[in-house]
């Protein structure tokens, strides 16, 4: 051997392990931390609030969603499983029936989403925003800490710039509740005063307050709420500011609220913005309609107009009517249009002609029951040639196998589908998602004047019946709150509340705050009070030991 | 076509003015004429080389075994080589009669095992290998396929039956928690990234179906393929080998004379390998009385929906391969065209590949210079089959739900689309275009130097680049299929992978005493790899909106005609950089003790900067007890060596930048944070142990050997439950569990008989393997979604605590309440393993004169297949509709409006036996002058299965990952698998 030459090869190999690299990765198309707060500067915070704003339409448009849970667990709302269609592993009927548990993928899916609404909000405040841009953050923060609030009873909470590796405190009760007025109160000032209804108004933090100090005393106690004076007077002195304030005003005309290309409407406080042909960042507004209408409905689209599932029930149907079962059944024409014969009928019923509609694709808005007609006049039929006529009588095992299990169940259409040119049935519709409407600002004054220590029911009925009156309803000689054992008992503040705010995710929290969420209705035992609150989701609850376990649910 | 014989018009132009440029002219002045035979018994060796000694011009013998070789006058001695029998030189006199004697050929044959081959007698790990003559005939889709039922130990399941389908090689079971991890590819030397450039379809239809990243590698050219099991054999590549290494050796040029070697095949379909049994017509008409279905469904018509998707065409594959050199230089250059046509209608996969290597020894021989270079590009034309396709369902559902009694045309020539949701299969074939092109290039450079007579230093750098597109049109007068029907939609992806690799290695070998022989290798390896992707997608067209105005153009060729269009996206993927120490060590005492050692440090960019580095050491030994004395004088076992080992291997298949805190742009003028930073993620590490036993007997007629091992893969990495509030639903995290595989490994060989005209070989292999997951204190995970109408939510599979990965884990099925809907019960239970328990496979090659067959088949067992595809495609409820159903629903108790729920009523044993290849080859040798060792051959492929399982083929695996999490054996609406006859011509000119 010679030792020169092997030393040489030794050489030669130590050089070129010493140019080795550091493997520090380079990240090409994403941003560090620093970068992203150097790079991008202001326009870069705006980048950051805009996904927060963003991440509002994932858990409030799917039908899914938040949607489910405050829907299809009450008297408004339910998703009978139809033969081959519509199991999904049983998920809709338990939350309907109140036996959900730890490991519903609902249950999941709607924690993580507003979570993460509740992460992109506190990550602008981790990059040097403006006044206006915290301000705007902390809304959607609260608004998402409220929903959690609402539908958990706790919320995990980071501070800006945390350890993500580490479990966030937790906040409950009391504190809870405070910490979303105190943020909203604060950010009040720094808050835009127009924009709206897609940005985050001083309206908008006002009703979120309006809704935190009216459900402050249901979050406190779900089984027996009770209400401070003080923060009825809140709610009432709130609502009275947007009221007076002249900027909103009730729709000519009920659906228009819900209709593509009108940014909102009159009414809208706070929306999702959407535009026709324009992807939404997710599951679409046209779920809104698709998620009830039948596979025929739209017969230029037949057999994908609708996946045929989500129904109300006839109770609740009949909350519109005075005492007659079943209100609108027999007071449809004769002839072929299917409209009310009394056109004194609360027209937030539907039913009646609703011209860029029912002349394109036959379909009249609202509740959808017997027989449905297309745009010339003729006969839908299901897809076995059966007449499509929704069938107000649903299963009571919610397990439709009979011969017309296509057709069960009252439908409701409230977002008026967006049928311009026919392109936006199923794909991205310009609808705007309503979050807060001023009929609710308006429902919620009533409501605080009735709940305050001195109740103003004279003043509450005033309110109402002018919101009747602008919906063609006759007025209201009384109004009690509540018929504790019927919940669609037609004349009491919690029925005008559902005839006015159906399918608008509000019913669980009102069901709760007015006590009667254990009651039975339509296809629903009575349940434990346990059911009041969701459990927090199992895998939740294994990451973050700081989330306690709510009474009732198995860890 | 037309682009095929083009492109192999000019590949054989190419070829021939190579051929010129190397061939050389000799005077020619005595002809000699010979046999050879093999010394034991007489029998013919065909394709011997035969040589003047110091020349480079020679003849190979032909099936007979002989030869005749022209030669210049002063020529007297011939240097006669064959593989696996020893070299001879002989005096031309003596030509006429030359009897080879057999080497030790299955100990000699040289093994890869990583950065350096080994004789086979010196590997002290195990290592399977396969070599080219050993492959089966017919078209191969890529060269894992190659390995099916040929290794004992690797599963190797082709996902679904569609040409070019992805495929899962599971090395001695699965030890991982993520979706789609396959083993290491290495080609000659260079390791693969083991993503694919090629695209996805993401329209919202479902997951895309993976494609093979092996496509680009012409089957032709592979010379061996070895599979390293242990990790003794596999930690010397270290951090990416705990899911096994397969390395795949290409065929080189030799020393001789100029050599080309033409192979050309023809194939089509003999129809399903197996067909899901839906209702016959008759039986359908039947069943709308028995369900009260109207009887205006009954339309009238006879058709075969299944039948009708199927191709009828002819596939067809050329290659050509020119190789030659001296004993300085050497090279080989092969072109392949092929095109496969797919079983269903309107898909397949074309190839057109080119490869050229060579290697030059310069510098009184002390430098090689090695090159390889592969070029490939593979369009490939998908059917509409998705993965995870919901209610809207796929081609192959489509097909399986007709109605047998409805035309799928209108009087006016029209496709009829009917109001029952199930689109119709033949539009969907005429109306969806996707195609996708992957163009590859895999090009290394190698220069070794004898610094010393013993000691080599090594350079190579390898790129690898791959480039793919895909174009996808859904013609908007498609109606019935999804959410876009009548608006038409386009869509193009434009896809990247480049990655680099740098090695340097110092090879020492030594005989430190008389006895001690020592092999020494070290080395620094550095690695690189980029993937970028860019998308974009449009839909609501103007044209081709009715059948009756459709206009033969595709919408990704006017885009701008869409009235949406949906931004423009594009990603870069974080660089993956890793750069690895590695030494190994290899004593030899007197061929009776072998050690091997081996040690291998990786840094990954892809982990936290606290824990970038892993180490990743190895041992085995070995004693080959035959060549004890006192075994000396035994007549039983020419070969016996027992062998153990022991080793760390690692992974880091994960995203990269899973440990960097990510902020990134989205669409709708957002940007936030998308994933958290975790400084402490670490290396995934496998602890594998092997004992095993070689043995050889009756003059190694018999040989075999036996494995047992065990594997224990912790810190496993794997998607958690991020902490909410979180920028995503999950992070990477090392999971402190334990994973074990355990099994046994079988493996006999056996020369049965062997005569002059008359030979028979069997060879049989086995493999048995427990899975389970142990210290896994969480919440179990959800994997193995269940889809289709009705369905959504549901899952089949769990990853839990003391159970096989992925058991089973279903509501139980009840049997029929008294008005015949199914009951199924609430609470779920487990109800299997989804990973097969037995592996198994055999060949039998029968040799008469000039006629060859050889069948090899295999199957596995003790596992149960989730049919997806009867859950919530072919059920009852269907019948109603119109829809076409499964007979096992007809035949039951079941009523139609019976629910639809995933239960354990359709979980079915998967056990299984197939015939993967039968082929009959006639060896017709030398034709004329210049034409050598032909053969012709007919094979078929897929000839049969014996299952009790009733969908389409129980070797299925159809990716149902949950959130990342893997998913195994479910079937669901999978493209089908066929059974396909090829004839083929192989032969040499000289």
């Amino acid at each position: 051997m010679k030792p020169n030459k092997l030393m040489i090869a030794v050489i030669a190999l130590a050089t070129v392990l010493a140019s080795c690299t550091k493997l520090n990765e380079s990240l090409n198309s994403s941003l560090t931390n620093t970068q992203t707060a150097n790079a991008l500067g202001a326009q870069g915070v705006a980048l950051l609030l805009q996904a927060a704003y963003a991440d509002v339409g994932g858990p409030f448009t799917a039908q899914d969603l938040v949607f489910s849970l405050q829907e299809n667990t009450t008297d408004e709302s339910l998703v009978p499983t139809r033969g081959g269609d519509w199991d999904d592993n049983g998920v809709w009927r338990v939350v309907h029936n109140h036996t959900w548990n730890a490991n519903h993928s609902q249950v999941l899916n709607v924690f993580n989403a507003l979570n993460k609404l509740n992460f992109d909000a506190t990550n602008v405040l981790a990059f040097k925003p403006s006044d206006a841009q915290a301000s705007q953050a902390k809304f959607l923060r609260a608004l998402s800490l409220y929903y959690l609030l609402d539908l958990y009873n706790q919320y995990p909470f980071r501070n800006p710039g945390d350890n993500l590796l580490n479990a966030p405190e937790v906040k409950t009760g009391a504190a809870a509740s405070q910490f979303i007025i105190d943020e909203l109160t604060g950010a009040m000032a720094n808050l835009p005063t127009t924009g709206g209804p897609s940005v985050a108004t001083q309206d908008a933090a006002k009703v979120l307050l309006m809704k935190t100090y009216l459900n402050r005393g249901m979050f406190a106690n779900r089984t027996a709420p009770t209400f401070a004076d003080a923060d009825m007077q809140q709610v009432i002195t709130l609502g009275n500011q947007i009221i007076s304030g002249g900027k909103y005003s009730f729709a000519s005309e009920y659906f228009n609220n819900f209709i593509a290309g009108n940014n909102g409407g009159p009414e809208s406080i706070f929306a999702y913005a959407n535009a026709s042909g324009v992807s939404a960042n997710n599951s679409g507004i046209n779920g809104r309609w698709c998620m009830t209408t039948h596979y025929n409905t739209n017969a230029s689209k037949a057999p994908n107009a609708g996946w045929n599932g989500f129904s109300t029930i006839g109770d609740f149907y009949n909350s519109f009517g005075a005492s007659t079962a079943m209100v609108g059944v027999n007071n449809f024409a004769a002839d072929n249009s299917g409209l009310y014969k009394d056109t004194a009928v609360d027209k937030r019923i539907g039913g009646r002609y609703y011209k860029g509609l029912t002349d394109v694709i036959g379909m009249k808005p609202g509740f959808l029951i017997g027989q449905q007609f297309n745009a010339d006049g003729t006969k839908q039929k299901d897809r076995k040639g059966a007449p499509l006529a929704f069938d107000p009588t649903i299963a009571s095992t919610m397990i439709e196998t009979g011969a017309n299990l296509e057709v069960t169940g009252i439908r409701i259409v409230k977002y008026v589908p967006d049928v311009a040119s026919g392109d936006y049935w199923g794909g991205p519709a310009g609808n705007w998602l309503q979050i807060f409407r001023y009929s609710d600002v308006v429902l919620m004054v009533a409501e605080a004047k009735m709940r305050a220590a001195a109740a103003d029911n004279a003043g509450a009925l005033v309110l109402v019946n002018s919101l009747r009156a602008a919906r063609g309803a006759a007025a209201l000689a009384s109004l009690p709150l509540v018929n504790k054992t019927n919940v669609d008992d037609p004349n009491t503040l919690l029925a005008e509340r559902g005839r006015e705010l159906y399918w608008e995710s509000v019913r669980r929290t009102d069901l709760l705050r007015f006590g009667v969420f254990n009651v039975i209705w339509q296809y629903k035992p009575t349940d434990d009070s346990h059911y009041n609150v969701f459990p927090i989701p199992a895998q939740a609850l294994a990451s973050n030991p700081n989330l306690k376990q709510n009474p009732g649910y198995a860890n | 076509m037309k682009n095929t014989k083009i492109f192999i018009t000019k590949a054989f132009s190419i070829g021939f003015l190579l051929l010129l440029a190397f061939s050389q002219v000799f005077s020619q002045t005595k002809t000699i004429t010979g046999k050879i035979t093999d010394s034991k018994d007489g029998s013919p060796i065909v394709g011997a080389t035969v040589q003047p000694k110091g020349t480079k011009n020679g003849t190979s013998t032909g099936a007979d075994g002989s030869f005749s070789l022209t030669v210049g006058a002063n020529v007297t001695t011939l240097v006669v080589t064959s593989v696996g029998f020893d070299r001879k030189e002989i005096n031309v006199a003596d030509a006429s009669a030359i009897s080879l004697v057999a080497s030790n050929s299955n100990l000699n044959e040289v093994v890869i095992i990583g950065y350096g081959g080994v004789r086979k007698k010196d590997v002290t790990g195990a290592v399977a290998s396969i070599q080219a003559k050993n492959f089966n005939k017919g078209t191969v889709a890529s060269p894992d396929q190659l390995l099916q039922s040929k290794i004992a130990g690797v599963l190797v399941t082709v996902n679904s039956g569609e040409p070019g389908a992805g495929t899962t090689v599971q090395v001695r079971g699965t030890s991982s928690l993520r979706a789609n991890n396959n083993p290491l590819y290495v080609i000659d030397g260079v390791p693969l990234d083991g993503r694919n450039a090629e695209p996805g379809n993401s329209n919202g239809d479902g997951a895309t179906p993976s494609s093979n990243p092996l496509l680009f590698i012409n089957p032709n050219d592979i010379q061996s393929i070895d599979v390293l099991k242990d990790a003794s054999s596999a930690a010397i590549y270290g951090s990416r080998a705990a899911n096994g290494v397969i390395a795949i050796t290409l065929k080189k040029g030799s020393a001789g004379p100029t050599k080309i070697d033409l192979n050309t095949s023809f194939g089509r379909f003999a129809g399903y390998m197996k067909r899901f049994d839906v209702l016959k017509r008759s039986e359908f008409i039947n069943a709308l009385t028995k369900y009260g279905g109207a009887s205006s469904l009954n339309y009238g018509g006879n058709v075969d929906a299944l039948k009708d998707i199927a191709s009828s065409s002819w596939s067809s594959a050329y290659n050509m391969a020119l190789s030659g050199g001296n004993e300085s230089g050497k090279y080989r250059a092969s072109f392949y065209a092929n095109n496969t046509e797919g079983f269903v209608k309107g898909t397949g996969l074309q190839k057109y590949i080119g490869t050229f290597n060579g290697t030059e020894r310069l510098l009184d021989k002390k430098l090689t210079l090695d090159f390889n270079m592969i070029a490939g590009s593979v369009p490939h034309n998908f059917g509409y089959v998705f993965n995870t396709t919901g209610s809207a369902g796929n081609l192959i559902s489509s097909a399986l739900q007709w109605n047998p009694t409805q035309s799928y045309r209108d009087a006016s020539g029209n496709f009829i689309f009917p109001t029952n949701g199930t689109p119709n299969p033949l539009a969907l074939i005429d109306g969806i275009h996707d195609k996708a092109t992957t163009t590859t290039i895999l090009g290394n450079i190698s220069g070794a130097y004898k610094i010393l007579p013993n000691l080599e230093y090594k350079m190579l750098y390898a790129i690898n680049h791959s480039e793919g597109n895909r174009n996808v049109n859904y013609e908007g007068w498609l109606q019935g299929f999804n959410a876009i029907s009548g608006k038409g939609l386009a869509a193009i992806a434009n896809a990247r992978l480049n990655s680099q690799t740098f090695t340097h290695t110092l090879n020492y070998m030594v005989d430190l005493t008389k006895k001690l022989h020592l092999n020494a290798l070290l080395g620094y390896e550095y690695w690189k790899s980029d993937y970028s992707i860019d998308a974009q997608s449009a839909n609501t067209f103007n044209t081709n909106l009715t059948q009756a105005t459709r206009i033969p153009i595709l919408y990704t060729s006017i885009f701008q005609d869409a009235k949406v269009q949906n931004p423009h996206q594009s990603y870069a993927d974080p660089t993956t950089e890793l750069q690895s120490y590695f030494a190994r060590g290899i004593f030899n005492w007197d061929d009776k003790y072998l050690v091997t050692a081996t040690v291998r440090r990786d840094g990954s960019s892809k982990f936290g900067s606290n824990n970038r580095y892993g180490t990743f050491p190895s041992f085995a030994a070995l004693w080959r007890t035959s060549n004890e004395d006192f075994m000396k004088d035994n007549r039983l076992f020419t070969n016996l060596a027992v062998r153990g080992s022991w080793g760390i291997t690692g992974s880091q298949e994960f995203p990269a930048g899973s440990s960097l805190e990510q902020f990134a742009f989205s669409a709708y003028n957002t940007a936030g944070q998308v994933n958290v930073l975790n400084p402490d993620l670490k290396w995934e590490q496998t602890k594998s142990t092997n004992f095993g036993l070689d043995f050889g007997i009756l003059k190694g007629r018999v040989y075999g050997s036996f494995d047992y091992y065990h594997k224990n893969t912790t810190n496993l990495l794997y998607q958690g439950s991020a902490i909410q509030p979180a920028p995503a639903t999950s992070v990477w995290l090392n999971l402190p569990a334990n994973l074990i595989n355990k099994g046994y490994e079988i493996a006999v060989g056996a020369t049965v008989i062997q005569n002059k005209d008359f030979g028979v070989d069997m060879s049989f292999n086995w493999a048995h393997n427990d899975n389970k997951l142990t210290n896994f204190n969480q919440a179990a995970i959800l994997s193995g979604q269940v889809n289709g109408q009705g369905v959504s939510g549901s899952f089949s599979e769990l990853i839990t605590n003391n159970q096989p990965l992925l058991a089973y884990y279903l509501k139980p099925f009840q049997g029929f309440d008294q008005t015949g809907n199914q009951k199924i019960g609430d609470n779920p239970q487990f109800g299997g393993d989804p990973n097969p328990h037995n592996m198994y496979g055999a060949t039998v090659t029968v040799r008469y004169k000039k006629f060859e067959f050889v069948a090899n088949g295999g199957g596995a067992s003790g596992y149960m297949v989730y049919n997806n595809t009867a859950t919530s495609v072919t059920n009852i409820a269907g019948i109603i509709q119109g829809r076409n159903i499964d007979k096992n629903a007809y035949n039951s108790a079941e009523k139609a409006s019976s629910g639809v729920a995933a239960s354990n009523r359709f979980l079915e044993k998967g056990n299984f036996f197939k015939l993967r290849n039968a082929t009959i080859t006639y060896n017709a040798g030398n034709i004329g002058k210049f034409v050598k060792n032909s053969s012709i051959y007919v094979t078929g492929s897929n000839l049969f299965v014996i299952t009790k399982f009733s969908g389409f083929d129980p070797e299925v695996n159809i990716d149902k990952s949950n959130g990342g999490y893997p998913s195994k054996s479910i079937e669901y609406i999978p493209y089908p698998t066929a059974r396909t006859i090829v004839i083929g011509i192989n032969l040499s000119l000289f």
